[in-house]
């Protein structure tokens, strides 16, 4: 089982899956389904995520912002793409940590009420690349482009991890 | 006729209040479970412990303060949370340990934070090593050098604490080295100055906080005074303001 399920213990009629991909070939074909709605996830670009925790933090933001009626942007998946920037600029979120169409890796993200065995058939089915198990999303991290994008100065203490999800979780009460 | 009918009016009160009562207690019965293990019932904020996204949290919930006006409390409250959160990155990206946040529910006032798992308050440590036979001088001086450091550092980035007390400090065996950390938390009342007066009054409130709770530490709170006024560039400032503090205290003569 190589994708990663969570159910969100704050909303949890939601689960959150995550399935990892390489040498995906039809990156303009997921993009452009992406865009028209016929995947219930969001795309991402797997070189930006350090952790699946850090998609699962995003992800928890977006379902609470969403329940509350306080959405920045104007979609669920959009809103998890949209918290993982450090920053509050919502098209410089896209161009980070949304998928090109070169792009050879993708980290689907799936929000759905419980077990959905159709649907995770159903992205597999879509993606024309090969599904590797979600943990080694950090094979493919970039940790270089991370720490310049987050800022991360070298004293910072904790783990990449810990100093990103730390902005994640701050950033509407920083000044950026 | 059925026995439950109250024909008097006092009865009827009585039995509302009843119901009124038990919903109450139902609703919080309800609410607890999914909140998490209450860990610490404060007069500002509820504490709890749970797991959140498979990892294990701490949740500060600063509950509403009915004895305060509604506006000033979300204010306040809100405010509160802004500061705690800030505060916390900001000692953190300054190599200064805090909990990670991982979420914050500006809406019911909830922080969400890293538990750092098998730690202990720096007061209930210097508690054990008061019970303990040997080492008490060494631990003691070791821990206060410690300490200074850490508010040195913590005092250079212009953050004060504003409730340093060693309840406010935990200790916790570090992952790589084997060393003991020192980690800061509760930062609602912590605000950004780079006024020698706020941090030689941040520091009096730890010296009357530490006097008060551990009994003869004179000494290891001098060590402490000395262990920061070596790490800190901004230090000589800050203990003149202390010094001038501590003469303006309750019960002081103000003969100039």
């Amino acid at each position: 089982m190589m994708h990663l399920s969570q159910q969100l213990e704050l909303f949890p009629e939601f689960t959150v899956t995550q399935l990892l991909f390489k040498d995906v070939k039809n990156a303009v074909e997921l993009r452009k389904n992406a865009v028209d709605g016929l995947i219930k996830g969001a795309l991402i670009n797997p070189t930006m995520i350090v952790d699946p925790f850090q998609v699962l933090i995003a992800t928890n933001k977006a379902v609470h912002l969403h329940k509350i009626g306080k959405m920045k942007t104007k979609s669920l998946y959009s809103e998890i793409i949209f918290n993982l920037l450090p920053t509050n600029g919502i098209s410089e979120a896209f161009k980070r940590f949304g998928i090109s169409d070169r792009d050879e890796c993708v980290l689907v993200v799936l929000v759905h009420e419980g077990e959905d065995a159709q649907l995770l058939a159903d992205v597999v089915a879509m993606v024309a690349g090969q599904q590797i198990p979600v943990e080694d999303v950090s094979s493919l991290t970039d940790s270089a482009k991370i720490k310049k994008l987050y800022k991360v100065p070298p004293q910072e203490c904790g783990s990449l991890l810990d100093a990103v999800v730390c902005r994640m979780a701050t950033k509407d009460v920083m000044q950026n | 006729m059925h026995l439950n009918i109250c024909h008097y009016k006092g009865k009827e009160q009585e039995s509302q209040k009843g119901i009124k009562n038990r919903s109450m207690a139902l609703q919080m019965s309800m609410e607890l479970p999914q909140k998490g293990e209450l860990v610490k019932q404060g007069a500002e904020a509820r504490i709890y412990r749970r797991t959140f996204l498979g990892k294990p949290t701490i949740v500060k919930e600063r509950f509403p303060k009915l004895y305060r006006h509604p506006i000033l409390d979300e204010k306040l409250t809100h405010r509160r949370t802004v500061q705690e959160v800030r505060s916390i990155l900001r000692c953190r990206k300054a190599g200064i340990l805090a909990p990670v946040v991982y979420f914050v529910d500006y809406a019911s006032h909830c922080i969400f934070l890293e538990d750092i798992v098998g730690s202990i308050t720096v007061r209930d440590h210097i508690a054990a090593i008061h019970l303990a036979r040997e080492n008490r001088e060494a631990h003691l001086g070791q821990l206060a050098q410690k300490m200074g450091q850490i508010l040195a550092r913590m005092h250079d980035e212009d953050v004060v604490h504003g409730d340093l007390t060693t309840s406010n400090m935990l200790l916790k065996s570090s992952a790589e080295s084997g060393e003991i950390d020192l980690v800061l938390i509760d930062f609602g009342l912590s605000y950004i100055s780079a006024l020698p007066e706020d941090k030689g009054v941040d520091m009096y409130v730890l010296e009357k906080a530490f006097l008060s709770t551990h009994p003869n530490t004179e000494a290891m709170f001098e060590k402490l005074l000395k262990s920061y006024a070596a790490s800190s560039k901004k230090s000589l400032a800050v203990i003149k303001k202390l010094d001038e503090v501590r003469l303006r205290g309750r019960k002081r003569s103000m003969v100039g």
